[in-house]
């Protein structure tokens, strides 16, 4: 199993009455509630605390894209990767992903992502993603349009990125009469291509088809394993059975010495991430148009899940949402959830909300040593 | 808002229609001179207001190309379309001139509609219209109102909105609600319900013209509904009191009498 270090880079000074004041931390959270003097420590914070993941030998670390958000701080994710890639030495580098339908001109992140890996010598990972809903508000671009956008832009990528001749483009969204992108990158024909998915059937069947890597995003155990058999299933109807490392599962971490000095520390944070960081409400994660109609059939007729804002932090805990304890709880943890889920990736959120940079580090350090060594050439059981 | 219910002795008549690459629903009643309704953005149907209209004219009440019962096609993709929708729907009908009356979204079409063939408009009501480009007093982004803020939003008195939506709606309302919210994104994310080069074209527009604006529009201001009577030649303005955006969904007796007053000019 391979153990990546995820970074959302969340801007962690809220004000007191956040709660009582904001609707969102996005999209609408003004701007003038970001503190520069913060913004040049966290930055730099995050950035060591990525590269020290790549030292204790996390397999990649990872960064993504949010546009107005203090959720994560990653606008331009390329940037942090270029950062990363000078200074690390072995973990992927893994940007998950470039919102590319978002962009005017997707050929950006063909040229950017080719750029980056060759300054990484071939360890760049290319996530795509659409962007959540509120992104559609702030782009000023129809969500009515993510898919088709997602889809044409990701085509392009690939074309660009696998000719060795100009090429003339003409999309619906885009068209352009000369691509001839430089550089080529460096992996042959790409770098590996990683796409989140969140209970979309068009998602898991896409990423089948592609034999890309199917990532989950933040959900009850039960839910993402509802996602992860729909990827393995359509993998089945292509006829194949998809490597276990090609299915990622997206988790808060938090490690202390004892279960309970683990709970008591991790309350606030974890809180922090679900209460606060994730309050968005319906109308701005699911503009209309964002979701299939037979996606939110499917979600509808499920029946009602409980908002983040609604799970305490038991429930958090209990619907296996967070993984939080000591060593030896936390591998029976990944366990458990290894075996009931079968992915062959983890991506852990170990800056969770605002934790402290020292509980990071000791979490970081507790994981490697203590965790992921028993993992990493077990077999996931069938 | 849900809308099926007619009057007692009423008969609306429900017609399937293929135009152009998709079919669509077409609700009929009345007999008379041809009234067009083009609805808004909360979605089609038959209402109280289209009785009134019926007892006068041969109303038709289509629902525009994604909105309930009318399919969403690749080739319907902005308000220009629709335009040439309509054109077609009529041709298809044989009807050569028509009252055509739109409400919000629904005003904005029928605007663009009688700019490109002023001559297939007998007389044209704008029930306060969207489609202006007016960066100084823009409509509200009702795409990011929450479900919960809507009634408040659309109504005066949101008691009239009472019976309007289901209580407590299930899958199907849900569905309903969200595939009406996509097919207006669809036609007027952005620009963001205008077509910059309206205005500018609205000389064309010949058949006289009533503009109604409810005095508690918290949706499109005033102003909109001011410019479209200062540019088209031969338009007035007419102020319902005490009603919100909601128009014929909070006052349709007086949104039918203000109509009928004004359309029964007749066909020229």
């Amino acid at each position: 199993m391979k153990f990546n270090f995820f970074h959302l880079m969340p801007y962690p000074t809220l004000p007191e009455d956040f709660d009582e004041r904001f609707a969102t931390p996005s999209l609408t959270y003004p701007s003038g509630q970001f503190d520069p003097q913060v913004g040049v420590e966290v930055y730099n914070r995050y950035l060591d605390e990525l590269e020290y993941a790549d030292e204790l030998g996390y397999d990649g670390i990872c960064v993504n894209e949010h546009h107005q958000s203090a959720y994560g701080m990653m606008p331009a994710p390329n940037i942090m990767a270029a950062a990363l890639a000078r200074r690390t030495k072995n973990a992927k580098v893994m940007v998950l992903g470039n919102a590319i339908g978002l962009h005017q001109y997707p050929l950006r992140v063909a040229e950017e992502i080719a750029m980056l890996d060759h300054l990484s010598r071939g360890r760049v990972v290319s996530g795509f993603v659409r962007g959540i809903g509120w992104e559609y508000f702030n782009h000023g671009l129809s969500p009515v349009h993510s898919r088709e956008r997602f889809n044409e832009a990701h085509d392009l990528i690939i074309k660009a990125w696998t000719s060795t001749e100009p090429f003339e483009w003409w999309g619906k969204h885009y068209e352009f009469r000369y691509v001839n992108v430089w550089p080529r990158p460096l992996q042959d024909p790409h770098p590996d291509i990683y796409i989140p998915g969140a209970g979309s059937r068009e998602t898991m069947k896409y990423c089948a088809e592609k034999r890309y890597t199917f990532m989950s995003v933040y959900a009850p155990t039960p839910v993402v394993k509802g996602w992860f058999d729909g990827y393995r299933a359509a993998a089945g109807d292509l006829g194949y059975e998809p490597d276990p490392e090609k299915i990622a599962f997206a988790i808060p971490i938090y490690v202390a010495e004892t279960h309970e000095q683990a709970h008591r520390e991790a309350k606030a944070y974890v809180e922090f991430l679900f209460h606060k960081g994730l309050k968005q409400g319906l109308e701005i994660v699911l503009p209309p148009g964002y979701m299939s109609e037979s996606s939110l059939r499917g979600m509808l007729n499920a029946g009602p899940r409980k908002s983040f804002g609604q799970m305490s932090y038991e429930d958090l805990v209990d619907a296996g949402m967070v993984i939080v304890g000591s060593p030896e709880s936390v591998n029976e943890q990944v366990e458990r959830l290894r075996g009931e889920l079968g992915f062959g990736q983890i991506m852990a959120l170990m800056c969770i909300g605002d934790t402290p940079h020292e509980r990071v580090v000791r979490t970081m350090e507790l994981f490697a040593r203590d965790v992921a060594p028993n993992f990493r050439s077990a077999p996931v059981p069938a | 808002m849900t809308t099926s219910a007619s009057e007692p002795g009423v008969d609306v008549r429900t017609e399937r229609l293929q135009v152009g690459a998709g079919e669509i629903r077409l609700l009929r009643a009345g007999s008379g001179p041809a009234l067009l309704f083009l609805h808004a953005a909360g979605g089609g149907g038959w209402t109280p207001f289209l009785d009134g209209l019926s007892r006068h004219f041969d109303v038709l009440a289509p629902d525009h190309p994604g909105f309930d019962e009318s399919e969403q096609t690749d080739e319907m993709e902005g308000v220009d379309d629709l335009v040439y929708h309509y054109l077609r729907l009529l041709d298809l009908l044989g009807i050569e001139q028509a009252v055509v009356v739109g409400a919000s979204l629904g005003g904005w079409i029928a605007a663009e509609l009688a700019v490109h063939s002023p001559h297939r408009v007998a007389r044209l009501v704008l029930l306060s219209p969207a489609g202006l480009r007016m960066p100084e007093a823009p409509p509200a982004d009702l795409f990011i109102v929450p479900p919960e803020r809507i009634v408040a939003t659309l109504f005066h008195d949101p008691a009239a909105a009472e019976g309007l939506f289901p209580a407590e709606p299930g899958v199907d309302d849900i569905m309903r609600i969200y595939r009406n919210n996509t097919a207006f994104a669809r036609y007027a994310w952005r620009p963001f319900l205008n077509d910059p080069k309206l205005e500018r074209r609205l000389y064309r527009v010949t058949s006289p013209t009533l503009v109604l604006w409810p005095d508690d529009d918290k949706v499109i201001p005033r102003a909109h509904a001011e410019r479209y009577v200062e540019r088209i030649a031969d338009a007035r303005l007419e102020v319902i009191e005490d009603c919100g955006h909601a128009l014929y969904g909070e006052k349709p007796e007086d949104i039918t009498a203000a109509v009928l007053a004004f359309a029964n000019g007749g066909t020229r």
